[in-house]
């Protein structure tokens, strides 16, 4: 938010010192005053203070700024008008003050004031201000455009009613007497008394410079009207520069004051929501304050507005999970046009290998044509077919083992225990499945491995052997 | 500016009308008397929309004439400081051009003229562009805002401005 907010600070600031720099909020009850207490400027420090504050209670601004509430409540309500600023009355208890203060410590460039105040309140009104950002944009552009176009008119003599005099007598006419002017003879106006020529007034000061101490005055207005229109132009620059800089960004808008007070202790909530032990007290007072669900209202408006601009990339992320979105198998028939991940193979074996730690290559193809097969019955043709090879495998390796264990059967290397043991388990489960009779033989074997290993072996067998263990569970299952 | 105001005037009728057709002989004469004077208070009176009410009759001593106070619907047209209007060219001459929007006269001095039109005086006097573009003579239609009224008892003159934004000729009859 404070990036936003610091070209609208500046503006403010700039605003403050262009056209606020020598307005004194004297009331007139007290002319006495006058050169004791000459508080121009005080309209500056004020907006300056304000600009480092959101809703702020014009009784803490006043203790911040060292000045009597009086004072300040003028200056404010001057600013009122000017449109400058929104203030809010409310008639408040000690709760309702809590509230504002929670708020207040939520807000990061909140000061922390006015704690001590709490205890005193006892329904009073008390009255907040706040910069309206947005209005002062458009009040300081209808005032630069005001101040231009007025001068301008002034000096092209825009809204005037032409004069013309009579050089003869000296009567003088102006344009509204046009009508009984014009004479039929020639495209002039003639005097109705001597039935002279009439001139335009600025004509005849162009023309003979009679000196007249009004057409001086006149010219002499003109040229201080352009210098003036000059100056202004220079002297507004920067803040001219600073409107057209602010133009396109987004206006800081803090709402209302319920809705500022909710969204900023609902923000401090939500920051630390866990840190100090009062935020329960703070959130109940949330929720016995009546005004609290209404600013969300207007949260959730600006969330629909935001997802409505990001529409595309929602939409698409949603569809493209949707088509990998793994049917159940009800609704799988036969002769379905599914893809792999429709089926949910690609997705479990992908989780198998995942969980099995990568253990050798030829292990996790075994075990990827098991998990098929228990997956999908549908299968059951590949699953034969890999079970035959496996089976063929196991056979090969069994021998093989078995020649091993005959040549050197007590040194056991750990590594080919781990390799054979979990060869084996894999072999043999998925034999358990079909065919239990045949691997009677083999089980006692491998058992007596496997406790072996585990005295030996390292974190990684563990795993893997915890692996097995759940796809044990699956399958009977 | 257009109104639609009830008014009240006291007519007097002469002995002559009294009889079946009282009451329309007093509307037609109300119209008669009313349509296209100018009051400076209303402006001037553009028609007579109904009769709202009339009220008793009181005979004159001596003449034998009866008086109706009578109520009258009426549109009035009043023209306003300010106002945008748009206007005939009637007249145009060195000191700028006169236009009448309705029964309202208006006075555009050449002050009042944007200045880049110069006038050509001639068989058709008129205000034209440099580029001859635009060309204001007689007949033509302006767009003109009043900057000044003067309204007298019988008659409401004003005078106005082409030199601002929107404002200057609309259609051109001798163009198109």
């Amino acid at each position: 938010m404070s990036t936003s907010v610091e070209p609208f600070n500046r503006l403010v600031k700039l605003a403050a010192r262009a056209f606020y720099d020598d307005i004194t909020t004297k009331g007139d009850n007290q002319p006495k005053a006058g050169g004791r207490s000459d508080n121009r400027g005080i309209a500056v420090v004020v907006l300056d203070a304000l600009t480092r504050r959101q809703w702020v209670r014009e009784e803490d601004l006043a203790k911040d700024l060292k000045l009597h509430s009086k004072q300040l409540r003028r200056t404010l309500r001057f600013f009122e008008e000017e449109k400058l600023i929104t203030r809010d009355h409310r008639k408040e208890t000690a709760k309702g003050a809590k509230l504002y203060s929670a708020a207040i410590a939520a807000t990061a460039d909140g000061q922390q004031v006015g704690k001590e105040g709490e205890e005193k309140v006892k329904l009073h009104t008390h009255s907040y201000c706040c910069l309206d950002y947005s209005q002062i944009y458009d009040v300081v552009r209808y005032r630069l455009h005001r101040m231009r176009k007025n001068l301008k008119d002034e000096l092209e003599d825009k809204n005037t009613v032409q004069e013309y005099i009579c050089p003869n007598c000296g009567k003088r006419y102006n344009a509204l007497d046009a009508l009984q002017l014009v004479s039929l003879d020639d495209e002039y106006f003639h005097c109705e008394r001597c039935n002279g020529e009439l001139v335009a007034e600025s004509d005849k000061l162009a023309a003979q410079e009679v000196g007249e101490g009004d057409d001086n005055a006149r010219r002499r207005r003109r040229e201080k009207l352009k210098d003036m229109l000059q100056k202004m132009e220079v002297q507004l620059k920067p803040l001219m520069e600073q409107l057209s800089r602010v133009k396109d960004l987004a206006v800081p808008e803090f709402g209302t004051l319920q809705a500022w007070e909710a969204r900023a202790s609902a923000a401090g909530r939500a920051a630390n929501g866990d840190s100090s032990s009062n935020d329960p007290s703070k959130s109940s007072q949330g929720l016995g304050y009546g005004g609290t669900p209404m600013p969300f209202i207007g949260e959730t408006k600006v969330e629909v507005a935001f997802s409505g601009v990001e529409g595309k990339d929602d939409v698409k992320p949603e569809t493209s999970t949707s088509s990998l979105k793994v049917l159940p198998p009800w609704m799988i028939k036969q002769g379905m046009n599914l893809t792999k991940e429709q089926r949910g193979e690609v997705k479990q074996e992908s989780k198998m290998d995942g969980t099995l730690a990568a253990p050798a290559v030829e292990l996790s193809d075994e075990k990827k044509s098991i998990n098929g097969n228990d997956a999908q019955s549908n299968l059951q043709d590949e699953y034969v077919k890999a079970y035959y090879a496996a089976l063929l495998q196991k056979r090969q390796e069994l021998e093989e083992a078995a020649k091993k264990q005959q040549e050197s059967s007590q040194t056991l290397n750990s590594n080919d225990v781990s390799d054979s043991s979990s060869s084996r388990q894999v072999g043999m489960k998925s034999k358990r499945v079909e065919i239990d009779g045949d691997d009677d033989w083999e089980e006692a074997p491998v058992g007596a491995s496997t406790i072996e290993s585990f005295k030996v072996n390292d974190l990684n067998f563990e795993a893997e052997a915890s692996g097995d263990d759940e796809d044990d569970i699956w399958e009977e299952g | 500016m257009f109104f639609h105001i009830i008014l009240e005037r006291n007519m007097q009728l002469h002995p002559r009308y009294f009889g079946r057709n009282l009451r329309e002989n007093l509307a037609a004469k109300l119209m008669k008397d009313v349509e296209g004077t100018c009051s400076g208070r209303h402006g001037f009176v553009v028609a007579i929309t109904g009769i709202e009410n009339i009220g008793k009759g009181l005979i004159r001593d001596g003449t034998g004439f009866v008086t109706f106070p009578v109520k009258y619907q009426c549109v009035v047209f009043r023209p306003f400081k300010g106002e945008i209007l748009e206007a005939v060219v009637t007249m145009v001459n060195k000191m700028g051009f006169f236009a009448e929007a309705g029964p309202v006269q208006i006075f555009v001095s050449n002050h009042l003229i944007p200045d880049d039109m110069e006038f050509q005086s001639g068989d058709m006097p008129n205000y034209t562009t440099s580029d001859g573009s635009v060309k204001i003579q007689k007949d033509c239609e302006v767009r003109l805002k009043i900057i000044g009224t003067r309204v007298d008892a019988t008659e409401i003159f004003c005078i106005g401005t082409i030199k601002d934004d929107f404002l200057g000729v609309i259609n051109d009859p001798a163009t198109v």
